[in-house]
């Protein structure tokens, strides 16, 4: 390989044979021999070396070729050097770091390495950590990296009191990535809340062969009405006002009201459903207010969400308990099932209670994983996961296929992007606007990238992007799409029905 | 030195310079274009190649008695065998030049081109110590020295004449077709001219014919017209013609429509047959190679083999780099240099 020019302020452009093996991601080192410096530059692009006489030379050959058989006698052997011209390629590359003389490492870079004496070795993944003193305790082994397949593992301490965001199309590996992240964090004792819209986080508790994963106590499944259920007074005022407010959209007199009723019911010691039932009917109020309140209450009480009466057995669940009985936790909502307005009752309920108990220091921090939240999280809420949840104690993970849906703010303060492959346009603009790395990196390599392959941007690689072949894992696949063709015995049903015809 | 400046310019002044040159030039070519150019058809010349009026030139008064005959296609399968080849310089030392050669054979039956062979680059290096023992004329030796447009030539007749000789025994019952004419030249081997050419496609029942894509002999465009007036393929003999004008050709030479067209080009063709009947050779030529814009495509795809292209002269630089343990030297245009360029 060879440089040929650069190109913009931070692009070099190389020659590379057939021989030259690298691909898109790989990572280059630049060994100024003269100078003993070095650059670090990543492969996003690759193109054919072409001019226009090489071109028609092709396409004269190519007819020829075609209009009979070929006998050659190349006694020089120019032929293959000849081939060699015609499968020369330019890797596009972006200046990532630079080493100096005294091996110093560093992102500014105000020198040019030399044409002639500068020798060009693709990196290991090994060495990339070397060099930028990547480490941690707590590791978790994505999959693998480079031509040679090398583990390529980040930190779980490099997810810790971070924002990220994992994105792709649809079915290019999201799901199975936020697996692995959650089950490792889990193994590593974490709590981790997971917002499933398609119920298969559940699947994390049993192996591929549907035997229990090592995991399987520590996830907690819960859906509406069968686990995910809670008090009156567990929640509290603050977390039912804003579940009122937020996600049934109660008006302020209406919420006034509410409040007398709550604060009455509470002074009684009987804050239960029953009796909240009961005090709205009779609660002597406007005709208006009374029935905003009674169709508040009907929502409530149907979604399933809360235990009945206080004389059951059954409190419903506190998260404190939850927690304080296990070492690592993975909480799985299924909101699958649940209507769009149970699911943002769930998840203001959720929220607002666990801050709570952050703010209380009665749990530790927790990681949350929310899937396409744009579905379930109001527009005003993400702001105040990214800033003020943050601090609390809530590390979120969003996980969505549409980039758009998450608001300029929120990729601002995003520490870390897992991006899967995107073919759309519009999408790519996107998130090449707002990612970490530069546009051409990020428009090129994740247009081409394979299934289950990500683009790892931000301080879980020490902004050097990685691309990564995520590993598989034993877990069993819940959450599969109902098909039609695939079902048994619709196939035996329409063979039936093509005999009798 | 104003004054020397306007002492040359009042002596060179129009008159003077009419006077200056009317001696030298004007006795024999005449200065007074007016007189003969007045009514005049006319092309305009591009400089490089030799151009032809597309469809004739119409007015001609006196024109040579000719006869014209058609041509038709004879289907019986005769292996139609192309075969030409360039040469071009490479690169130069201090004692000699790097030269490089590459040939195409392209061989056709029935309308179709069967199988084609490339063959080269091969490089030649000519300077005075390769050539010592070559049995070139001392003289020829010289030239090729000095000019390497001659020195490519040699090169380019040489390898032609091996290959021709060589496929003039291999086939019996074909047409070779060559580039150019069949006159013999100054640069063949003793042992490979285009005689022994002939000769050994008249033992092996070959015909041997040498198509020029353009003739300096003027008088053939008058000769030429009747073709210009029919659509069909056909020939004129201008045997007595070219022979009258030029030494060392081998067969008998035509001018040939080979295109089905008004204005489809007409060639000169030298053309040695084995039996004699030119009519047939030319018929089993139409009948077996295919004819793209008046022209034999076997001959045609020779041509596109043979040449050297970009890539392949990038790396026979980089082999004789490679190969051969010499040094490049940064080098200059000389004419650029001197002349510059007006940039616009």
């Amino acid at each position: 390989m060879k440089i040929l020019y650069k190109n913009n302020t931070d692009e070099l452009i190389l020659l590379a044979l057939k021989s030259d093996t690298a691909r898109k991601g790989d990572y280059l080192l630049i060994h100024d021999q003269k100078s003993n410096k070095r650059i670090i530059v990543q492969i996003y692009n690759e193109e054919y070396l072409s001019s226009q006489s090489l071109i028609e030379d092709i396409v004269k050959d190519e007819v020829i070729v075609a209009s009979s058989i070929e006998n050659l006698h190349d006694p020089l052997d120019i032929g293959t050097l000849s081939r060699m011209i015609r499968d020369a390629r330019l890797f596009k590359a972006k200046i990532r770091a630079s080493i100096d003389s005294e091996s110093k490492f560093s992102n500014e870079i105000t020198w040019l390495p030399s044409r002639v004496y500068s020798k060009i070795n693709r990196m290991k993944i090994s060495e990339i950590n070397n060099l930028v003193n990547r480490t941690g305790l707590y590791s978790i082994r994505l999959g693998s990296s480079g031509l040679d397949e090398e583990q390529f593992e980040i930190y779980a301490e490099d997810l810790d009191g971070k924002l990220n965001i994992v994105t792709g199309k649809k079915e290019s590996g999201k799901s199975h990535l936020s697996k692995i992240l959650i089950k490792t964090l889990v193994e590593y004792g974490a709590f981790v809340i997971v917002f499933d819209l398609n119920n298969e986080y559940g699947g994390l508790a049993w192996n591929g062969n549907g035997t229990l994963s090592t995991l399987h106590e520590q996830v907690t499944i819960l859906e509406p009405g069968e686990g995910l259920k809670f008090s009156l007074d567990y929640c509290g005022k603050a977390a039912i006002s804003s579940m009122l407010k937020n996600a049934l959209d109660m008006p302020a007199a209406s919420l006034r009201e509410f409040f007398r009723i709550w604060d009455w019911l509470e002074n009684k010691n009987t804050l239960d459903m029953e009796a909240l039932g009961n005090a709205i009917n009779t609660w002597n109020t406007n005709e208006l207010v009374r029935d905003a309140l009674i169709s508040r209450f009907h929502a409530i009480s149907s979604s399933g969400l809360f235990v009945g009466t206080l004389n059951t057995s059954d409190d419903g669940l506190r998260f404190e308990e939850l927690v304080s009985k296990k070492q690592g936790l993975a909480l799985i909502m299924n909101l699958g099932k649940a209507m769009p307005v149970v699911r943002r009752m769930i998840v203001e309920l959720v929220l607002t209670k666990v801050v709570e108990l952050l703010e209380k220091g009665i749990i530790p921090p927790i990681f949350l994983f929310a899937e396409e939240a744009h579905l379930y999280i109001r527009d005003t809420y993400w702001e105040d996961i990214i800033t003020r949840m943050r601090h609390f104690g809530i590390y979120t993970t969003f996980i969505t296929n549409q980039p758009d849906a998450i608001s300029d703010s929120v990729y601002r303060q995003v520490d870390n992007i897992f991006l899967f492959n995107f073919t759309n346009d519009t999408d790519l603009d996107k998130i090449s606007k707002v990612s970490l790395a530069d546009n051409e990196t990020v428009k090129s390599i994740v247009r081409t990238l394979p299934q289950r392959q990500c683009l790892v941007i931000g301080k879980v690689v020490h902004d050097l992007p990685m691309v990564v072949k995520i590993t598989s894992a034993d877990i069993m696949a819940l959450g599969q799409t109902k098909t039609f063709f695939k079902t048994g015995s619709r196939a035996q049903d329409i063979s039936s029905v093509s005999q009798i015809q | 030195m104003h004054t020397q400046i306007n002492l040359v310019q009042g002596s060179l002044g129009q008159k003077r310079l009419e006077d200056i040159l009317e001696p030298s030039v004007g006795q024999c070519l005449s200065l007074n274009l007016t007189s003969f150019l007045n009514g005049r058809q006319i092309i305009f010349s591009n400089g490089e190649s030799r151009l032809v009026p597309l469809e004739g030139w119409a007015h001609r008064n006196r024109q040579p008695c000719t006869t014209l005959t058609t041509i038709q296609p004879l289907k019986e399968e005769t292996p139609i065998v192309g075969i030409d080849s360039s040469s071009i310089q490479v690169a130069e030392t201090e004692e000699g030049v790097l030269y490089a050669a590459k040939s195409g054979i392209a061989i056709a039956t029935q309308g179709q081109i069967q199988a084609h062979f490339k063959i080269g680059p091969i490089l030649f290096y000519l300077s005075e110590d390769t050539l010592k023992h070559s049995e070139l004329d001392h003289r020829i030796t010289k030239l090729i020295l000095f000019d390497s447009e001659s020195a490519k030539r040699l090169i380019r007749v040489r390898v032609e004449r091996a290959i021709q000789l060589e496929l003039s025994q291999h086939f019996a019952g074909a047409i070779l077709l060559v580039d150019g004419s069949l006159r013999a030249s100054v640069f063949e081997h003793t042992g490979y001219t285009l005689r022994k050419v002939v000769e050994n496609c008249s033992i092996y029942k070959n015909t041997v014919a040498g198509i020029s894509k353009s003739t300096r002999l003027r008088i053939l465009d008058k000769v030429s017209l009747p073709l210009t007036k029919i659509k069909a393929p056909g020939f004129i003999d201008v045997n007595l013609i070219i022979k009258s004008l030029v030494r060392n050709i081998n067969g008998d030479s035509l001018l040939v429509k080979f295109g089905n067209g008004y204005t489809s080009p007409i060639l000169r063709v030298d053309i040695a047959s084995a039996n004699g009947n030119k009519d047939t050779s030319l018929g089993k030529i139409l009948g077996n190679d295919s004819i793209a814009r008046g022209y034999p495509e076997t001959l045609q795809l020779a041509h596109h083999i043979s040449t050297f292209t970009g890539t392949e002269v990038s790396c026979l630089k980089s082999h004789i780099l490679n190969k051969y343990n010499v040094v490049e030297l940064v080098s200059e245009d000389i004419r650029k240099k001197l002349l510059g360029s007006i940039l616009i």
